[in-house]
């Protein structure tokens, strides 16, 4: 394995080299992500000012992508955390040299997923009605409305998993303010490391912390999707009233994040020469194993859907499949069910696996096939509902279309300061992967 | 400072009793809270917070309904019907509910304006714009000669119009045209030739027990809409009578295009346009025969049978040209025989071909022949509409303007550069008048031909009186201060008057005019009291009605030498054109009223457009689709509008409603679908001389573009959802209609009972067998809660506002399908969906059984619209405006909601609460039927009944016990607290 021929220097070296001042590269796609987040931002700015008609929400239709963006985001959140925690609870060596990139994503989509419920919101400067805070008029929250669930399982969600991305950081930092030339950087990595000094009592209580937070954090990642899963499964909107949301969507979720770890994954080892530590071979075949795991869970969950509204005999949830198949929006249906289902299986063969091309090119498809299930699920089974006199349509707005756009310009902004400021491979866990050297000299 | 502790000991004392006071206050806050009133000197029953209601006249179209108009701090805020006047009984169409929107339209005239040199308007004084006057008539005056002076007004009665004639004399003319687009010309000489009468009668619907209508779409337009859908309801709703078990009257339409009245027939027979006069002369055989087997053969019938055949009807013969089964036309007049009182009645404007005086020829005679004329037909209380200038005088009136013989037009109430087709030319003889006067509210397209505009005050702001019937005198009142600096006609013509030395009046006010004039009237009351109660008891009742005697009729021989003759048709194309009025804009007066706009057309349900309906094989033949617009040519002229499929038309028919394609008349009408009069041929019906609607065959080629088309339905199929329901009335008879309640078992963690059983619970019971789909309900529904108008586009995205929609949905019945409209709106569910999703609480269920929502607190997360099976929420997607004057019609009790809330039906809070407390001033609970919702009063039909549910003795609970009951979607046990009726469909035996 490529870890044998690795020294602890070297991995300082090669990782510490992704911290180096970038190049002109790296600042035209920061310019330019910047451009993007600024129109998304701009747009809106104009719908706050204008009011949420400028998105194209029709009458049945009053969540869309906004929602369809919020879930996306959730999902991707999902996969860092999973790496970190629950294959480190496994034991699952893979993870060491991709989990730092995962967890560093999490944290940014659950900050790009938390802009949504705001955003959607008809009055978003009241947003703070929606925490149950005391007050003079005596208000309070509905605990029975699963967007009150929400709001906590998402806060919690970030809060947990970013202490758990900057306690994993410490001993890394610790090393990279060693190294530290910069002012800016010396005093960043100062704050950050807390003090670390690589003392044995340091290192115990760190890897003590760190199990306490995976197992924290283990049942977070159910949790979380569950929840958001329960925004749709405890209404009575035809299409998403249906227990199986919780598992259907964790599984969704680990599938999307692990397609988004894959599609990050792949420009960085090549971006920052980490091809040594984020190997073809191991790691990102035993991620796309994962996805192949997922992709026939939600499979499933496609198939349990249509053949559960069938079977209940219930004409309505019938017709509300009935149309998500073949109605209006068919299209979406079909790339959603041709991304998620019939793409990823051309992971079965191993050449495909490790065809590094193969393997980028999928995982867009899996992001693609996760959004449009998103909107599959809201938007056409918002837009046939009870009353045939009420069924409507959808158009996505140009607003729309800028915010979302902004929203991967804001994620993609926070991973390219990342990838330059914290390292982005865990030196501590590949150190682990080394052996420990020895004296020069001794047999 | 030094504090001792004696000091903290104090200010703690005095500061906690000041505490303690403040929030004493605050709970008990029995404290009279200041009124702010704008006024210096407050105004004679202007008490702040209190409506006061006012008497008046429905002018929005001929038919002459009376009002109740609520004002709150001196505007008028709400229109509705008055119930003590004979004709609407409280009720008022979707038209008359939009009156308050001419009132306060922003696009109004302000002021009286002059035409200068280069064409442009100048605002100008009433002494300023009165002397122009004075000085064109001295000059026409001068001249010497006669009939130079020309009055053109719309229908008036009344005095206003003995003041016009009194006040043309000045000027030695009788130049008077009155003249209404829809003038009912085949019915009056109708009228004459089979009983030698020639008028207009009322028809007593609500007295018969077969109505038979050849195309008079009498729930939209024809003569006296409310009126009849009154009788309409009354007629079909199945009742117990004396004994004899349930009784419900059938109805039968028969017409090329199913309009809304059809919509509500039992029968829709679709015949081929211009052949309702064979097939009613075919019905009307088909009848004597079955009469003729019945009671046996006399002098009249054979004279009539042999008349028929003189005119060549045989049922066969009918058939082949109609279109109609054989089989058909026997039932229906088989049945037609047998009804105990018949009532049959003619064309109305979409049916008015070149021989539509045939139609009404036979439908009088099949009343007559059933001896049901007197029980159905009242010849002694006659419509106005005999004042109209016949059609055939006003074209060649419009003739001598062509050739200047006319030098000062006056214009009133009257559009003819819009009402009259193209090919009467009306624009050019404008041309040729030297001086036009217009005393038009709005600048309309003959307003702005003219040189001289003095806009008339709005009926609601002005004093006078209208007769649309014999012995019915409504009487107006302002209700409000003028908005706009506009003067009353009968003024401005009074002081023009003035200015003369023949002038024959004694009043300086119009007022005066009217009062002395009303004054006629008391002697023939006969009641006691002085002339200035009259007046005051007529102000305050809305008008005075007289008793009328109905008066005998019978064949004339005069029928006898007429003939029926073949429809005559103008052009070559394969297509026959229907024009019909519009149950919104009526002719195209309604179409500045942005309610009406975006009010759904009943049928069609497309608002802010027009469209030319054709049927979807003539689509597939043509390859286009619903919004592919396509050309329509007849002769020279063309026209092009968008397509909008309709199954219920005949194959070979076009149709298209009149109303829209104005080029002037405001923001909301202007520039919007297109107006069929621009093509249409002028023709007039042969035997009548009034203008044949129908007469037309054009070609119509697509063009290959495609237009916004928008339709406010969704799927007109109900999918066994339980939605709409339709039962027979056979089915109703025989007892074998059951509630189909699902049992639904609560295993609920806490009492929840108190949501639906306990207390008070608001509900509504709406009988789809009564509903006709008017739209009336949406419109005061606009008018009352401040719905806000959203326009086009927006509609198109389903953002209309409107808190009460009526679906139509088709059934299946015996025969093919039938359509049940309901009227959604918020069902206010005991187990409301809604409330458990908000995540703060800004809906939630009150005490009783109201499912509340809080503007305030409202977040926008619309989780509550996701989640109502009735989709029955509105969101305010913008800060939608009420441009200028509309604002001030806003109704104060009623928030007006900002962007990003979610809003919807309160089943009129506001209303339940000022009777509340108006019943709680008493010491009592709120009686049965004291509070009645915006919908559930204007409805013309009483289909909307509104009361407590708990209370078993409410009409509502009644209601809902009903066997025809139902709640939508039961199915998910929403319980809600709106019970449907269902429909109940009257079919023919073996039609």
């Amino acid at each position: 394995m490529a870890e044998e021929s690795l020294t602890y220097q070297r991995i300082d070296q090669d990782v510490l080299k992704t911290l180096e001042r970038p190049g002109k590269k790296y600042f035209i796609l920061l310019g330019g992500v910047l451009a993007v987040f600024l129109v998304g931002l701009a747009a809106f700015i104009n719908q706050v000012r204008m009011g949420l008609g400028m998105a194209g929400y029709t009458h049945p239709v009053m969540w869309a992508v906004y929602i369809t963006d919020f879930v996306f985001w959730v999902g991707i959140a999902h996969c860092g955390t999973l790496i970190s925690a629950i294959l480190f609870l496994f034991r699952a060596r893979f993870r060491r040299a991709v989990y730092r990139t995962s967890e560093a994503m999490t944290v940014f989509a659950v900050m790009t997923a938390g802009l949504f419920p705001l955003i959607h919101l008809g009055r978003i400067w009241n947003f703070y009605w929606l925490f149950p805070y005391p007050n003079q008029r005596q208000l309070w929250v509905n605990f029975k409305s699963p967007l009150i669930w929400d709001v906590f399982a998402v806060s919690t969600y970030f809060t947990v998993s970013a202490t758990f991305f900057i306690v994993g950081l410490i001993p890394d930092i610790a090393v990279a303010r060693d190294h530290a030339k910069n002012r800016f950087r010396k005093t960043l990595y100062t704050i950050l490391s807390l003090g670390w000094r690589g003392t044995d009592q340091e290192w115990r209580h760190y890897y003590k912390a760190y199990l306490f937070f995976a197992a924290l954090a283990t049942p977070l990642v159910l949790s979380v999707h569950s929840v958001v899963s329960w925004d749709f499964a405890v209404s009575i909107v035809p299409g998403w009233h249906t227990t199986i949301f919780a598992p259907y969507f964790v599984a969704g979720a680990i599938f999307s994040g692990v397609g988004m770890v894959i599609t990050l994954l792949i420009p960085l080892r090549k971006a920052f020469h980490l091809e040594k530590y984020i190997t073809v071979e191991y790691h990102l075949d035993r991620l796309a194993k994962l996805v192949l795991l997922t992709s026939g869970i939600v499979t499933y969950a496609y198939g349990c859907e249509f053949f559960l509204s069938w079977y209940s005999g219930n004409p309505i949830e019938k017709e509300a499949f009935f149309n998500r198949a073949f109605g209006d929006f068919w299209w979406a249906t079909w790339i959603m069910i041709t991304c998620n289902c019939f793409i990823p299986p051309l992971l079965f063969i191993k050449k495909v696996r490790h065809n590094i091309k193969a393997l980028f090119i999928i995982s867009i498809f899996v992001n693609i096939g996760m959004w449009f299930e998103r909107f599959v699920i809201i938007v056409i089974s918002l837009s046939h509902e009870y009353i045939p006199y009420a069924w409507g349509s959808y158009k996505i707005s140009p607003t729309e279309i800028a915010i979302t756009a902004g929203s991967f310009a804001w994620f993609f902004l926070w991973f390219l300061l990342f990838v330059k400021l914290l390292p982005s491979v865990s030196m501590t866990e590949m150190k682990e992967l080394v052996k420990p050297p020895k004296r020069m000299g001794q047999s | 400072m030094q504090v001792t502790r004696r000091d903290f000991m104090k200010i703690l004392g005095a500061t906690g009793a000041g505490v303690a006071a403040t929030s004493c206050g605050a709970k008990l806050d029995k404290t009279p809270i200041e009124e702010i009133i704008p006024y210096v000197v407050p105004e004679e029953d202007v008490v702040p917070g209190i409506a006061t209601y006012y008497s008046s006249v429905c002018r929005e179209c001929p038919a002459g309904c009376g009002l109740v108009v609520r004002t709150r701090e001196g505007r008028a805020v709400k229109l509705e019907g008055n119930p003590n006047h004979p004709i609407n009984k409280g009720s008022l169409c979707v038209r008359g509910q939009a009156g308050l929107q001419g009132l306060y339209n922003p696009d109004r005239i302000k002021g009286p304006h002059r035409k200068n040199e280069v064409g442009e308007w100048v605002s100008i004084t009433w002494e300023e714009a009165q002397g122009l006057l004075v000085e064109k008539l001295k000059e026409v005056l001068a001249q010497g000669e006669r009939q130079r002076v020309s009055f053109l007004t719309g229908n008036i009665s009344g005095n206003l119009d003995s003041l016009i004639d009194s006040w043309l004399k000045i000027f030695r003319s009788e130049n008077r045209i009155v003249y209404e687009p829809f003038s009912y010309e085949s019915m009056k000489k109708a009228g004459e030739i089979v009983f030698g009468v020639e008028a207009v009668p009322t028809f007593h619907i609500e007295n018969s027990d077969f109505l038979l209508s050849f195309g008079a779409d009498f729930m939209e337009t024809w003569l006296s809409p409310v009126q009849y859908a009154k009788g309409f309801a009354e007629m079909h709703r199945p009742k117990k009578e004396g004994g004899q078990g349930r009784q419900m009257g059938k109805f039968v339409q028969v017409e090329p295009r199913r309009s809304m009245t059809g919509a509500n027939a039992d029968l829709w027979v679709s015949v081929k346009p211009g052949t309702e006069p064979f097939f009613a002369l075919g019905v009307l055989n088909e009848a004597l025969l079955h009469l003729w087997k019945k009671e046996g053969g006399d002098a009249r019938k054979a004279m009539l049978r042999s008349w028929l055949s003189y005119q060549g009807i045989t049922t066969p013969k009918v058939a082949e040209l109609t279109g109609v089964e054989e089989m058909t036309i026997k039932t229906i007049g088989r049945e037609f025989a047998s009804a105990k009182r018949p009532l049959a009645i003619g064309s109305g404007v979409a049916g008015s071909g070149t021989n539509a005086t045939a139609t009404w020829v036979a439908a009088y005679l099949l009343t007559a022949i059933t001896g049901s004329m007197g029980k159905t037909v009242d010849w002694g209380r006659v419509q106005n509409v005999d004042r109209l200038t016949p059609f055939t005088q006003v074209v060649s009136w419009v003739e001598r303007l062509k050739k200047g013989e006319v030098d000062v037009l006056l214009v009133h109430q009257a559009n003819p550069a819009y009402t009259l087709p193209k090919s009467a030319g009306f624009s050019e003889a404008l041309k040729k008048v030297p001086f036009v006067v217009s005393f038009s509210s709005f600048w309309d397209e003959t307003t702005t031909q003219a040189h001289l505009v003095l806009p008339d005050h709005h009926p609601l702001e002005s004093f006078g009186d209208y007769s649309p019937q014999t012995g019915i005198h409504g009487l107006y009142q302002p209700t409000m201060r003028p908005i706009f600096k506009t003067q009353p006609m009968g003024d401005t013509l009074l002081s023009v008057a003035a200015a003369f030395p023949s002038n024959p009046f004694k009043e300086g006010r119009y007022l005066d005019y009217l009062k002395s004039s009303w004054s006629a009237l008391y002697p023939k009351g006969g009641q006691n009291g002085s002339l200035e109660s009259f007046w005051q008891e007529s102000l305050r009742k809305g008008g005075y009605w007289q008793e009328t005697h109905s008066k005998e009729v019978s064949i004339s021989n005069r029928l006898f030498t007429f003939k029926v003759k073949e429809p005559v048709l103008e052009g070559d194309g394969e297509y026959r054109l229907v024009v019909y009025p519009s149950v919104k804009f009526y002719e195209g007066r309604g179409a500045n009223k942005p309610w009406l706009q975006e009010i759904p057309d009943p049928v069609t349900k497309v608002v802010w457009n027009s469209y030319v309906e054709i049927h979807p094989e003539v689509a597939e033949k043509l390859e286009v689709r619903h919004g592919s617009v396509v050309e329509l040519r007849l002769g020279e002229s063309s026209l092009k509008g968008p397509v909008l499929l309709n199954p219920w038309i005949q194959k070979e028919t076009i149709a298209i409603p009149l109303g829209q394609g104005h080029e002037e008349y405001g923001r909301y009408a202007q520039g919007r679908g297109f107006n069929p009069l621009s093509i249409l041929p002028l023709q007039v019906e042969t035997v009548s001389g009034g203008f044949a609607w129908t007469s037309s065959r054009v070609r119509m080629a697509p063009t290959g573009e495609r237009v916004l088309l928008v339709k406010t339905s969704g799927s007109i199929d109900d999918r066994n959802r339980d939605i709409a329901g339709l039962v027979s009335f056979e089915d109703l008879k025989a007892g074998s209609v059951h509630r189909e309640e699902e049992e639904i078992q609560d295993k609920l963690l806490y009492d929840e009972s108190w949501r639906h059983e306990k207390g008070i619970r608001w509900a509504m019971a709406i009988d789809s067998s009564s509903c006709t789909g008017c739209s009336a309900c949406v419109a005061a529904c606009y008018a009352e809660n401040n719905v806000p108008i959203v326009g086009e586009q927006e509609c198109a995205k389903g953002r209309e506002m409107a808190w009460i929609r009526i679906e139509t949905y088709e059934e299946p019945s015996t025969k093919g399908t039938h359509p049940v409209n309901v009227p959604m709106m918020c069902q206010q569910c005991g187990n409301a969906p809604c409330e458990s999703v908000c995540p703060v609480y800004a809906t939630y269920h009150n005490y009783e059984g109201l499912n509340i929502q809080v503007y305030n607190r409202c977040v926008g997360t619309r989780y509550c619209s996701n989640n109502c099976p009735y989709k029955v929420r509105r969101f305010n997607w913008f800060a939608y405006k009420f441009p200028d004057t509309f604002n001030l019609q806003l109704n104060p009790d009623v928030t007006v909601r900002d962007k990003g809330v979610m809003e919807k039906c309160t089943f009129c809070i506001q209303r339940i609460r000022e009777v509340k407390d108006h019943a709680k001033d008493e010491g009592r609970l709120p009686r049965d039927g004291e509070i009645v919702p915006a919908c559930a009063q204007t409805c013309p039909t009483n289909a909307i009944v509104f009361g407590d549910l708990n209370d078993p003795n409410s009409k509502v609970s009644r209601l809902s016990r009903s066997e025809r009951g139902y709640h939508a979607i039961e199915s998910i046990n929403t319980k809600t607290a709106v019970t449907y009726l269902k429909k109940v469909h009257n079919g023919l035996r073996t039609a």
